[in-house]
């Protein structure tokens, strides 16, 4: 099986002048094609860092970190602005919807920065908005749509480049149960389909949906289980 | 392309702030497009109004050395002949351009003018658009008859008519009426501004200038037309040397000065006093530039997120970069062309009001709105490199 992530004893320092904060040390880990990952820890234990430094929007680390078998640490800012765009697919907690833009817009973004044609996003778009059940809502704009629909047209958004690797961190932390289970319900989709899935979460029910759970603590790795598949 | 619908829609975002952003720039390049295109329509009137003298008119006179004035700096009927003489073809027009303000009546009717002599050739001199009749000829001067051109307004208020001819006026010449036949009547074809200029409209008569002037008169200057403008140095030259010779007096004593240098005086005067009132109303047009720099800084840190999220999402450096710019551009092309639409109907209007044709030069327009777009590039550059340098995950975590 292919490896997407490869991860060899990496560290990062965030150094805010009067003290350096140690967030990740000394991290190992391999994430193979078609993986459905949960990253679990405390509040301040080094998940978003270590999913920001995935989603290649920080490179400043040091150790190993190879994407789809491209070293991160070697590319220049703009290679980074492609590889995100092509290869990574990342949904936040706090949505990150552009206001005042349609959804259908917002999900076209991606395939902007990618040069593909304008009719042809466009209906990619419309497809998937349908695909996560908002074929109704396409024209809305951001501030029109509920929390749980928000997040469903930002998975539409981090599909459009069809990505190697779908990053979410803490997907559901602004949403309700039922909200949350519909969410994980379409990664878990997403992941029968063959998609490389990894996904922070706070709640062991969430992460009960995933096929591999790791756990974080001071930065680093205290625990890594395959877990047997109980329905969501 | 994208860049533009993107731009485009920011500024409908915010419809007031954008056209506030654009006001400095409307004012701006619409009081530059007005400043200039007015000096360039005051030098084209004044142009025609020299074109309409003709150019190639010159006076001389001669400074008396001990301020006392005797035949040698004074001129007579004689002199002037022979002057005509000496430069044959080369000179169409010398006279004294005598002009008397005095009273004209007819019946019981009377009227206040300027009664204007013309010598020989008189159409080389004064060349009015004749409505009725006919100008005054050589034969009418050569033989001094009591022949006279009557302005229009005086016609009408005189007779009640315009056409005059035919009729008689007695007119007071140094304490004598003499009776004059009107031979013509002109219409007055000067613009109102033209008018305005001259000081009210005390309207103008001719008759020939030998019957004002007798051969024993003596005259300060001389008035002539030069038939070719061209060899106007040269005619100088050639007039300057023949009357120091005859008149017996130094070259520099005599001064002459002719409507074209008089009128290239007046046009570099006014082209560069249009120059400098228009540099400084562009200096408006960089205060316009700075409230686009000001308005971008707050439109980059209001949309920090937002740059974040397309970043994170794959835009490049340069795309965003290039969005805002586009932006920025935008806002000042369009606050250009709002003011150039503006600036060209102030002047518009101003035209209709003094009756005068003006003069929009194209590369007054093309100058104005390139340096207005330029505005805004140079100042979005600092606001759109400032956002595009932005870190996604720093941005995505601003509030
Ligand atoms: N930009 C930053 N500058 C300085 N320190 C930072 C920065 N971002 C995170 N940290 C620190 O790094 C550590 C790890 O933070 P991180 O955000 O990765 O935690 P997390 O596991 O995602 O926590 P949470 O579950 O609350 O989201 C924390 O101690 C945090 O204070
Ligand atoms: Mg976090």
């Amino acid at each position: 099986m292919k490896e997407i992530i490869k991860i060899e004893n990496l560290n990062k320092v965030y150094d805010t002048g009067a003290i350096q904060v140690h967030a990740l040390r000394g991290v190992n880990l391999s994430v193979y094609e078609g993986e459905y990952v949960a990253i679990m820890g405390q509040s301040g234990s080094g998940k978003s860092t270590l999913m920001n430094i995935l989603g290649c929007m920080d490179r400043q680390f040091s150790g190993l970190y190879e994407l789809d078998g491209i070293s991160i640490s070697e590319q220049s800012e703009n290679q980074l602005s492609s590889i995100r765009n092509k290869k990574i697919g990342f949904v936040f907690q706090a949505f990150q919807l552009i206001p005042r833009t349609s959804a259908l817009k917002n999900v076209e973004i991606p395939m902007i920065y990618a040069g593909m044609k304008r009719e042809e996003r466009h209906e990619r778009a419309k497809r998937l908005l349908e695909k996560v059940g908002l074929g109704e809502r396409i024209y809305h704009m951001p501030n029109e749509l509920s929390g749980g629909q928000k997040q469903r047209v930002a998975i539409a958004r981090a599909l459009a480049n069809s990505p190697a690797i779908i990053l979410a961190d803490e997907p559901t932390g602004n949403l309700d149960t039922r909200a949350s289970h519909e969410i994980m319900e379409f990664f878990t989709e997403l992941n029968r389909e063959g998609a490389t899935v990894i996904v922070v979460t706070h709640e062991e029910d969430i992460a009960a949906c995933t096929k591999r759970i790791i756990r974080f603590q001071d930065g680093q790795i205290i625990q890594d289980e395959r877990v047997v598949k109980e329905e969501c | 392309m994208e860049n533009i619908r993107l731009a485009a829609s920011a500024i409908r975002a915010n419809k007031m702030r954008s056209f506030l952003t654009m006001l400095g720039m409307i004012i701006g390049i619409s009081s530059v497009i007005a400043i200039v295109s007015l000096g360039d329509t005051m030098r084209g009137v004044v142009a025609n109004e020299y074109k309409n003298v003709g150019l190639g008119l010159a006076y001389v006179y001669i400074n008396s050395q001990n301020d006392y004035y005797g035949e040698s700096e004074l001129f007579t009927q004689d002199e002037a002949d022979r002057l005509k003489e000496a430069m044959g073809d080369s000179i169409s027009y010398v006279g004294f351009n005598q002009s008397t303000r005095t009273d004209l009546k007819a019946g019981r009717r009377s009227s206040t003018v300027y009664v204007t002599g013309l010598a020989e050739n008189p159409t080389a001199m004064k060349n009015p658009s004749i409505i009725y009749g006919r100008m005054l000829n050589d034969g009418d001067v050569q033989k001094k008859r009591h022949h006279m051109v009557l302005q229009k307004e005086t016609a009408v208020n005189m007779f009640g008519t315009e056409n005059a001819v035919g009729q008689t006026v007695e007119v007071k010449l140094n304490d004598n009426m003499e009776e004059f036949l009107v031979v013509g009547v002109y219409q007055n074809t000067d613009s109102a501004l033209m008018k305005a200029l001259q000081g009210g409209s005390m309207e103008t008569v001719y008759v020939p200038e030998s019957i004002l002037v007798s051969e024993d008169s003596m005259m300060w200057s001389l008035y002539m037309i030069i038939s070719d403008v061209s060899q106007m140095d040269m005619m100088k030259e050639r007039i300057i040397s023949f009357l120091s010779r005859t008149k017996h007096v130094e070259r520099e004593t005599i001064i002459m000065s002719s409507a074209s240098e008089e009128m290239g005086m007046i046009d570099s005067m006014l082209g560069s006093l249009s120059a400098v009132v228009g540099a400084i109303a562009a200096i408006s047009l960089v205060v316009g530039g700075i409230g686009i720099m000001n308005i971008m800084l707050v439109s980059v840190t209001e949309r920090t997120r937002e740059i974040g999220i397309r970043k994170a999402l794959g835009a490049k450096t340069r795309d965003i970069l290039i969005q805002f710019l586009v932006e920025a551009a935008m806002i000042s092309a369009a606050g250009g062309m709002i003011g150039t639409a503006l600036g060209i109907s102030v002047v518009a209007i101003g035209g209709l009001a003094f009756g005068i044709t003006t003069v929009v030069k194209l590369q007054v327009i093309v100058v104005a709105v390139a340096f207005s777009a330029m505005v805004g590039l140079g100042f979005g550059l600092y606001p759109a490199r400032k956002a595009a340098k932005a870190d996604p995950v720093i941005a995505l975590r601003y509030e």
